[in-house]
């Protein structure tokens, strides 16, 4: 136990900083991830078979290819096209990947609300969109946020894999392997990154089930 | 970003007092035949009630008038304007009449004055505040000011109801479509849900009303619109229909409602 202590005091201001890095990962992704994820949604419910397709396209896609082939696609591949740094390609690339997921989360939420709903909102003079926006959208995102919380947790812990790949960005992950490769205590490394990682999934857990709670439609 | 529409002057209806016109209105789904060569004109002021058995066809009346189905041919106007040739239009004329549904679908992630507030400010135009206000008198209106800050699952299915009528009232509508506005409701509920209607009909409102509340459409209404596998087989002021039926079909359906 008490080298474990030992290599964490010798080497707070490394995990501290993955940590900090691994939150702003997250953070940057989960906005890409909620933002698309929604349009995407939004497309896939739209009366317009043609933003139907982009939407199914678009998740197919996404849903069907690996996270680090992604991440390689958007590091290495076409560089005149994608012409940018570690950062933008690996939290796009697990922005965009969990998107897919979050849209056809957000589509079931849709299909969930009643017909009469709808109905309702039309009777009122709202448009397809505005009833979307102002009716339909609000209720699905709160019947779906316990399986929201689920990817939103597995979209931390995917965000390993941009540590774990070429980008060289000091994440937490990352952290944890410079740190066992200087301390030859590889236990002790990689149980304070697994810690890290802890803190942030028991943290968005606790977050979620209280915006279940709070947002909950009482029917 | 919000969509909204620039208020143009509505239509010449005055020129003839129809408010709605069904004009060989047919109506089917796939084979179904629903509507069945409909004619009818509602004159403003009006208080109709549409009554026949089930899948007759008297919901579909009423949403093919807000567009809510779309006619398969002849031609439905309202307030003069075309409702089937609307387009984009739709969404001006739908919002100048309002819809009571059986089930009340409120918008149950929003509070009482929200739900309320909520047509006004998005297709009205309204400020935030100006729709409170108008909100907080329609719901004394109804009865029920001091549920502005409550869900719609905390209401009786009677307070419910009455919240949906504030709700289409919040857009000051020409016309009010009910459909069965009571049938889900226990029958101690019946009654405040009936008075607002009555009241409401008192005012001058334009009224279609699809109910089984034969005691409603007597005292109430000044026409009955009697209809069956998609036709019009007989309409007359109340006390003619109820005593002097001239179809077998409504006699039949008079015998049934009033022996039950
Ligand atoms: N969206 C739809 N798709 C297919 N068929 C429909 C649809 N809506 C209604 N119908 C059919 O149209 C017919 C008339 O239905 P409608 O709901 O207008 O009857 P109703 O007179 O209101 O009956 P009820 O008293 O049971 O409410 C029924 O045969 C019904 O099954
Ligand atoms: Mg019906």
């Amino acid at each position: 136990m008490g080298e474990f202590w030992e290599v964490f005091q010798r080497h707070l201001p490394e995990f501290r900083s993955g940590f900090y890095i691994t939150c702003r990962l997250v953070a940057m992704s989960f906005v890409i991830a909620m933002g698309v994820g929604t349009i995407i949604a939004a497309f896939r419910v739209a009366p317009a078979r043609a933003l139907q397709r982009i939407g199914t396209v678009y998740v197919e896609f996404f849903r069907n290819i690996p996270l680090l082939v992604l991440i390689f696609i958007f590091f290495f591949g076409f560089p005149e096209v994608f012409n940018i740094g570690p950062w933008v390609a690996g939290t796009l690339a697990l922005g965009l990947y969990t998107s897919a997921y979050i849209a056809e989360t957000l589509r079931s939420g849709v299909f969930a609300v009643g017909k009469g709903q709808i109905d309702a909102s039309l009777s009122l003079g709202f448009t397809y969109r505005q009833t979307l926006q102002k009716v339909v959208l609000p209720q699905s995102f709160r019947t779906v946020i316990p399986p929201l919380g689920n990817l939103i947790i597995a979209m931390i812990k995917n965000s390993a894999i941009l540590g774990a790949s070429a980008l060289a960005i000091p994440d937490l992950l990352k952290t944890g392997r410079i740190t066992a490769a200087l301390t030859a205590n590889a236990h002790a490394s990689f149980f304070w990154a697994a810690l890290g990682y802890l803190i942030l999934t028991v943290t968005a857990t606790f977050i979620v089930r209280h915006l279940e709670k709070r947002l909950a439609i009482r029917r | 970003m919000v969509f909204k529409y620039t208020p143009a002057p509505m239509g010449g209806s005055s020129s003839n007092g129809n408010l709605v016109e069904f004009d060989h209105v047919k109506k089917a789904f796939g084979a179904n035949v629903v509507l069945d060569d409909i004619n009818l004109d509602i004159r403003n002021g009006e208080a109709i009630v549409i009554a026949g058995p089930s899948g007759s066809g008297k919901s579909t009346m009423l949403r093919c008038i807000n567009g809510l189905e779309t006619i398969d041919s002849g031609d439905l106007r309202f307030d003069g304007r075309s409702v089937a040739k609307a387009g984009k239009g739709i969404y001006q004329l739908r919002a100048n009449m309002g819809m009571v549904f059986q089930s009340f679908n409120l918008f149950p992630h929003k509070t009482v004055l929200d739900n309320i507030t909520l047509g006004p400010t998005e297709v009205k135009g309204l400020s935030e505040q100006e729709a409170k206000e108008r909100a907080t008198s329609l719901l004394e209106r109804v009865g029920i000011p001091e549920k502005a800050d409550s869900y719609p699952a905390d209401l009786s299915g009677g307070q419910q109801q009455r919240v949906a009528i504030a709700r289409a009232l919040a857009m000051e509508p020409k016309l009010m479509l009910f459909d069965e506005p009571t049938s889900a409701l226990d029958p101690e509920m019946i009654r405040e849900v009936l008075d607002v209607m009555r009241d409401l009909a008192k005012s001058g409102m334009t009224m279609v009303v699809v109910t089984h509340e034969m005691g409603f459409a007597r005292e109430v209404c000044d026409r009955i619109v009697f209809i069956d596998e998609g036709k019009i087989v007989e309409e007359g002021p109340p006390d003619e229909f109820f005593t002097n039926a001239q179809s077998q079909r409504a006699k039949d359906f008079v015998d049934k409602i009033l022996h039950h």
